[in-house]
């Protein structure tokens, strides 16, 4: 039986006067955990923070019975991480450092680390570049090395912080291949910006700005919640603020030169808008939008 | 467009805080050392003014010296600053030139970096002004010093230096190689430091500093106070050479700067190149198939993580390796331990030269070079690594991984700590291979493996340890890399400075410990004890330093002060808190041992403190010093050494004798403070006054003594250390090797001078009148005294010492009985006739080797494993009591000892029949692989065996000149048994030493320069000059002759009671050996100051049809009187001068050809042409070419003679052949 994580009214205010995380509580249950929200949501800090690497001002954070705030070294036991952005002793190969990693996971038998490092070079499909230098490593070999050694030692509470940014789209199946393979019986957060890696990937999910849960749950229940009320219309652009100034406008996007836009409403607002089918991009948005003077600018993927 | 580019660089950097930072710095570290002895540039300026022209000069040298980092740092920042800021791609898309880009920034950081310079300038003027300073110690404002300076030093060094930093960091757009860049320019300046003191490398130490200051040192190295005070140096010779040849180097560097630039992003840069090429996308492989990775992820299933103390230990070992492996294999270690490597190598090729002739390359000499060459290197390793590692990971952005990791916190610090000592163990490793190997390359293939053990890793390594420690604490604490450096830095400076200011105790500086010297004898000795409780206490505040950074080491996102303090609160588990309360208590009581034994056992006396004791006593008892009282006629005194408590019992009595013709109503007595006074008997008379801090006694008989009474004193004193000092160990009583005189251990008789401060500057500060140093020559009360002691004429001498069983203990006299007592050795020595009341006791564990000479018995007594020079000193005691006999008169003694003491001294000294030799100045010397190296060892013992005729016969009154009578004298006695020995080529080379050392001994003259005659007890003038003037007098008077005339004086003057001898009387004697016309020599060479500018310029021959050939030299000659502050006045040419030819060289290896033709000539015209027939091929020719008169430029006297027609004449002609 796995654990589950539980965060409780966690707060933290920077010591510029940001505030980070404002009352953030959620439960997390074993499975993939998608954790969605704009740049400076307060993601990473929340991330760091169940990782160990970051105090909070206040709240509570627990996983199984372990005191995440207290017991560091049972969390970092348990622990797979992968930060947002990190890097690698470009003189040294992947084999070895994965090696090191794994002395430093407490795997201390030489036979078994071996065999570990091994099936993990093979699972991240890093086998046959294992003794190439990891300076040398592009882009996405580099996260499939961060998450290779995030799942060195059978880690029951895996982070991933944003592992897709900035990888091109093959890379970024095939990096999502991976963290489908996880599984289903430890519990994974991961934290993105993009609203699509959550949809194919978790089953539950929370949307998290200014430092604050603003919705949680199932997405597809999220999704149906939304059904029925999103518009679209395709307007020229310099006609953008006069329907944002009328209507709830959650997304915009450029197709072919023109603007389409989402509207939310209870009824069709007028007959130049169609009904179209919720994605979770429009939860996203609209959840955003409701929050308040947020950048819910028009990025998707 | 350069023109703005520099303009914006300048605008640019003036902004940085560096630049007012070091402009603020350098004008306070001027200011400072203008205003105040405590901060010295360059060395001490003794009495020179405070803004003369030499220190101001020596302060921009210096202070180019010092700003060769900050040379680097604006010049490579101002290239570097594009590449870290990205900015490259921009500026590189811009229409500039190359050169435009690349010489305007150049330009503008040279700019900015000679501002800096001005702060120098402002210091030394705002300093010469300020109210406090002595106004008879600052000169006129003259603004050419600094034109001149900034002229020759500061634009040159910020060129050269500029343009080779520039160099690297363009061209390799790394940091580390253009700070390894700096180091390798002051591995140059090291070595041309020791090249400076070997007579024949003083051009290569010129050409090899990169910053002029040997050239510098070269040019002003005879300057006399009056000239440092109004002279610029000539702007010539090795100055301008090493100018030119180093500009011309940096000249080179931004040519190839320039050529080798690439203007583009895809520039030169070598981390740049690696990325660029290996960022492509990994080969794309299509995603595994379901199936595959089921089964991939049960084969990674079973792995087992095992968590426990045995799984930290693990991780610990795994991180250790590889920081330390990672360090090891870096650039910067390899370069820097190569520098390392290569600067103590190099040193041990100058290693303890004397006359340049080298010593033995035995271990300590080894251990004590390492420390002197490689430890700043070990240093910056450590400061360096230290940073590096802790920040590597944050760096590499891979803390968040690593510190996620389950490992215990305390394994990241202490793998870092213990990555930091494997470094040093690998650094001391190396150095200590290195070592054995110089040792074996010179045949020497005994090394001490233990003592490298001891001395390395024990003695200098663990110091190292502190540092670690505390660049851990420093980077951890103060959390960001540049400035943790920096404090390291600045807290090792603060130590090694803080002296200047009184703050001298090892307990706050910190890492310090007392300094260990080692010598064969007594090995470290008592040294040992005190190293061991300051290493303990330091290892205490590491271990407390580790702690804290224990408890504020970051893990993760660097949190807030309140945050950092709130972590560490947590970290403050019971164990810690138990580990630190340890550390801390460890520290308190080791503190508090220390202490205990420096403060309390002990006095803790600064060194300024100590001047100030002594200016106290003097003011205090000075009154007294004309006192008269009563001398000592016999001395009677038994001594029991305890060399293994390091403590010494002395009971005797000293019979006094009324010499005077009145009555003496008061008997003063001082003792060393350091003794203890069991029993102090003066009978007749009471204690009126007791002094113990100062250990004066005044005593009142209660009947006046009577002229030509006696009176017999006994005392019974003791000495004994207890605990250890924090600085200067005493070394006199020792586990093996004690040897201490009288001076120290015995009562004496009145107020003494020797105990007064001598430095003129520390005098005037604590407002004592200046010092007199001896009494006028005609002072005929003075000579009433001998002076060495106005306490006693000539005693009887009659000793018992005795030392513990293993050892051998040693006082002059002839040894009357030698026995065992108790377990101790009793040797009773006693003197058949008077001696001078200055005795010495020895005791060590020797080997005695023996020999005679005509019913004289020799005997050496060495440190077992000394034999390399003892026959030599046999040899040379002999070849002297031979000359020394048939020349001046009979030998007193039937016997001569020569004792080894330890190294904590490098003197030889002679007492009566007994002669104490140091280890370091002749035990050791190396003097079997060159034939014509100067044989030091032969010299010290035969001007030691001369003393036994000069000083214990003839002894001068205490009036000026004494000392010619002594040690000029034995100075020339040597010299002519030297002779003898190595004929005159080496005599002239050793002669070329002496006048070296007397013309720089000028330059650092306190109060005023003396005539030979009149010589104050000034070593450049008794020694150096002083051979010089007798060779050259002897040279002009024969020496026969002379040496009959000396043999009269020694026969009218040997063992006179008062009045003593003085040197007008020597010189009445030696008189009758000049012949008339040549009486001139004597006011030459002792009643003036006499130098000389002669020069040969240029010299040809031609070939006669017998055969011979027809030398025609042209000379110039000048002759000069110097005041003491070395004012010149010219001199009226009236000389008889050598002029001489060479021939091909004798000897292949010899400095000089032989010698066809030497002749005098009478010289009293400034350019003179002479004609000179010799039978052989000259090759050179010269005046005065054997350097026998006083001359500053003494290698310009002889010239290479060319074939070819003879010069035309000029003013005279003179022909001889």
């Amino acid at each position: 039986m796995t654990p589950e994580l539980s965060i409780e009214g966690v707060s933290k205010t920077y010591p510029g006067g940001v505030r980070a995380l404002d009352g953030v509580t959620l439960r997390i249950p074993a499975g993939m955990f998608g954790l969605l929200g704009p740049n400076g949501a307060g993601k990473s800090t929340l991330m760091r923070t169940i990782a160990t690497l970051q105090e909070p001002d206040s709240g509570r954070i627990t996983f199984g019975d372990i005191d995440v705030l207290k017991q560091k070294d049972a969390v970092r036991r348990a622990l797979g991480y992968l930060p947002q952005e990190f890097g690698v002793y470009p003189k040294v190969s992947a084999l070895e450092m994965l090696d090191h990693f794994a002395v430093l996971k407490g795997i201390v038998d030489a036979r078994r680390r071996k065999e570990t490092v091994e099936a993990i070079l093979q699972r991240t499909n890093l086998w046959d570049v294992r003794k190439r230098r990891l300076g040398g490593f592009s882009g996405g070999m580099r996260q499939r090395f961060g998450i290779a050694q995030a799942l060195l030692g059978n880690p029951t509470l895996i982070i991933v912080d944003e592992p897709t940014a900035g990888l091109d789209p093959a890379e970024r199946l095939r990096f999502n291949n991976l963290l489908s393979e996880i599984g289903e019986n430890v519990v994974v957060i991961l934290s993105t910006h993009i609203v699509e890696d959550v949809s194919d990937l978790c089953s539950r999910m929370a949307i998290i700005a200014g430092g604050r849960v603003l919705q949680s749950g199932d997405p597809a229940r999220t999704i149906d919640a939304l059904r029925g009320r999103v518009w679209k219309k395709i307007i020229a652009r310099d006609q953008l603020a006069a329907v944002q100034a009328e209507h709830t406008v959650i997304s915009t996007r450029l197709v072919g030169g023109r603007t389409s836009i989402h509207v939310v409403a209870p009824g069709r607002p007028d007959a130049s808008f169609e009904e179209v089918p919720p994605g979770l991009e429009d939860v996203y948005f609209s959840t955003l939008h409701d929050a308040g003077p947020q950048d819910a600018g028009g990025r998707a993927a | 467009m350069l023109a703005r580019i520099a303009w914006f660089e300048i605008r640019y950097q003036i902004r940085q805080p560096l630049f007012w930072i070091a402009f603020v710095l350098y004008f306070f570290f001027t200011f400072m050392a203008i205003t105040t002895d405590a901060v010295q540039i360059g060395g001490s300026i003794g009495s020179v003014n405070r803004n003369a022209p030499y220190v101001i000069m020596q302060i921009l040298l210096v202070m180019t010296v010092l700003g060769t980092f900050l040379t680097t740092a604006f010049v490579s920042t101002s290239v570097h600053r594009d590449y870290e800021t990205r900015a490259d791609a921009i500026f590189f898309s811009l229409p500039l030139r190359k050169s435009d880009y690349l010489f305007g920034r150049f330009l503008g950081a040279l700019v900015v970096a000679l501002l800096v310079y001005m702060g120098v300038v402002a210091g030394v003027i705002v300093g010469s002004r300020m109210p406090w300073l002595e106004a008879e110690r600052v000169g006129p404002f003259l603004a050419t010093p600094y034109v001149y300076g900034t002229l020759a030093f500061v634009i040159p060094n910020l060129l050269i230096f500029g343009a080779l930093f520039f160099a690297i960091a363009t061209l390799t757009r790394s940091l580390m190689y253009t700070y390894s860049g700096v180091v390798v320019l002051f591995m140059g300046w090291g070595i041309s430091r020791l090249l400076l003191q070997d007579l024949d490398d003083r051009w290569y130490a010129a050409l090899i500093d990169p910053f002029g200051g040997a050239a510098f040192r070269l040019v002003s190295r005879y300057w006399t106070v009056a000239e440092k005070n109004t002279g610029l140096s000539p702007f010539t010779g090795e100055l301008l050479a090493s100018r030119l040849a180093w500009l011309a180097l940096g000249g080179l560097a931004l040519g190839l700067t320039w050529a080798r630039f690439a203007f583009s992003a895809e520039g030169a840069g070598r981390e740049r190149r690696a990325t660029a090429t290996d960022d492509v996308p990994a080969p794309a492989r299509p995603a595994a198939p379901a199936t595959a990775i089921q089964a991939t992820q049960a084969a990674a299933a079973p792995a087992t993580q095992v968590f426990g103390t045995a799984t930290s230990w693990r991780q610990f070992l795994r991180l250790v390796r590889m920081e330390a492996t990672g360090a090891v294999r870096g650039v910067p270690f390899i370069i820097m331990l190569m520098f390392g490597l290569l600067n103590f190598v190099i040193s041990i090729g100058l290693l303890e030269r004397i006359y340049g002739t080298p010593v033995h390359p035995v271990t300590y000499l080894i251990i004590e070079a390492i420390d002197g060459t490689f430890g700043l290197f070990a240093f910056l390793i450590l400061v360096f690594y230290a940073g590096d590692m802790i920040w590597r990971d944050r760096n590499l952005r891979l803390s968040e991984m690593v510190d996620a990791l389950p490992v215990p916190t305390w394994v990241f610090w202490a793998s870092k700590l213990a990555a930091l000592v494997v470094l040093l163990v690998v650094m001391l490793g190396a150095t200590m291979v290195v070592g054995i190997g110089v040792q074996a390359s010179r045949g020497f293939v005994h090394p001490d493996i233990l003592l490298y053990l001891k001395g390395l890793f024990l003695v200098q390594g663990i110091p190292y340890l502190f540092l670690a420690a505390l660049c851990v604490f420093l980077q951890v604490v103060l959390n960001q890399k540049f400035t943790g450096w920096i404090a390291a830095t600045v807290i090792y400076l603060a130590s090694e400075l803080s002296p200047l200011v009184r703050l001298e105790h090892h307990l706050y500086r910190f890492g310090s410990a007392p300094e260990s010297p080692y010598s064969d004898m007594n090995q470290y000795g008592h040294f040992v004890q005190p190293l061991l409780w300051f290493y303990l206490y330091w290892g205490c505040v590491s271990v407390i330093l580790v702690g804290v950074a224990h408890l504020l080491w970051i893990r993760g996102t660097e949190p807030g002060r309140a945050m950092r303090l709130r972590i560490a609160r947590g970290r403050l588990t019971a164990p810690a808190t138990a580990f630190m309360a340890l550390a801390l208590g460890g520290a308190l009581a080791t503190g508090g041992y220390v202490f205990y034994n420096t403060n309390i056992l002990n006095h803790y006396l600064p060194t300024k403190t100590r001047l100030d004791r002594m200016a106290e006593f003097e003011k205090k008892y000075r009154q007294y010093e004309n006192l008269e009282h009563p001398r000592i006629t016999d001395v009677q005194a038994d001594v029991d050494i305890r060399p293994a408590e390091r403590s010494v019992d002395v009971r005797g009595h000293y019979t006094l004798r009324n010499k005077t013709d009145k009555p003496i109503p008061v008997l003063h007595l001082y003792l060393s403070p350091e003794m203890t006074v069991r029993r102090l008997e003066i009978p007749g008379a009471r204690l009126e006054m007791e002094d113990k801090d100062y250990g004066y006694r005044i005593y009142r008989f209660d009947q006046p003594m009577a002229p030509g009474a006696t009176l017999l004193v006994s005392f019974d004193l003791t000495r004994s250390y207890h605990g250890f000092v924090n600085n200067g160990a005493p070394t006199d009583l020792v586990y093996n090797g004690t040897f201490f005189t009288n001076l120290d251990y015995f009562p004496h008789i009145g107020y003494s001078k020797q105990l007064e401060l001598d430095d003129p500057n520390e005098r005037r500060r604590r407002g004592l009148p200046p010092v007199q140093r001896l009494p006028k020559l005609d002072d005929a009360t003075a000579r009433m005294s001998n002076y060495l002691t106005s306490e006693a004429d000539w005693v009887h001498y009659d000793t018992t010492v005795s030392t513990s069983s293993d050892q051998i203990a040693l006082a002059p006299g002839y040894l009357q009985r030698e026995w065992t007592e108790n377990g101790r050795r009793y040797f009773h020595y006693s003197m058949d006739a008077p001696i001078l009341d200055y005795f010495a006791y020895l005791s060590a564990r020797w080997v005695v080797k023996r020999d005679s000479w005509n019913g004289v018995a020799i005997e050496v007594y060495y440190h077992p494993g000394h034999t390399y020079n003892v026959d030599r000193m046999i040899d040379a005691t002999k070849k002297s009591l031979d000359y020394f006999t048939k020349n001046f008169g009979p030998y007193q003694y039937r016997q001569v000892r020569i004792l080894e003491f330890p190294r904590y001294a490098s003197f030889a000294e002679s007492f009566p029949n007994t002669i104490p030799f140091s280890e370091s100045i002749g035990f050791i010397a190396r003097l079997d692989d060159k034939p014509d190296s100067i044989d030091y060892v032969f010299y010290v013992t035969a001007h030691e065996v001369a003393h036994q005729w000069w000083s214990h016969q003839v002894m001068g009154g205490n009036v000026q000149g004494c000392t010619l009578l002594s040690e000029t004298m034995a100075q020339y006695s040597a010299l002519m048994v030297m002779e003898k020995e190595y004929g005159r080529d080496t005599m002239r080379r050793f002669l070329r030493y002496e006048l070296d050392r007397y013309l720089s001994g000028r330059g650092t003259e306190r109060i005023e320069e003396l005539p030979l005659m009149l010589v104050e007890n000034q070593q450049y003038i008794h020694y150096r000059k002083g051979s010089l003037a007798m060779y050259a007098l002897r040279d002009y008077v024969g020496e026969e002759p002379l040496n009959r005339a000396l043999a009269a004086y020694v026969a009218a003057v040997k063992f006179q009671e008062p009045p003593y001898t003085y040197t007008r009387e020597f010189l009445d004697y030696v008189k009758q050996a000049v012949p008339a016309d040549r009486q001139s020599i004597l006011d030459d060479l002792f009643r003036n100051i006499t130098l000389y500018d002669n020069r040969a310029k240029v010299a040809s021959w031609t070939k006669r049809d017998d055969g011979k050939y027809v030398v025609s030299l042209q000379v110039t000659a000048a002759k000069f009187r110097a005041d003491g502050q070395g004012k010149e006045t010219a001199e009226t040419l009236d000389d008889w001068i050598d002029i001489g030819v060479f021939g091909d060289q004798e000897l292949k290896g010899s400095s000089q050809g032989k010698l066809l033709s030497l002749e005098k000539h009478h010289i009293d015209h400034a350019d003179e042409t002479f004609t000179v027939v010799v039978g052989e091929e000259p090759r050179k020719a010269g005046i005065d070419p054997l350097n026998k008169l006083i001359d500053r430029n003494p290698e310009n006297n002889v010239t290479n003679v060319t074939a070819g027609a003879a010069p035309a004449t000029t003013t005279v002609v003179k022909t001889s052949g």
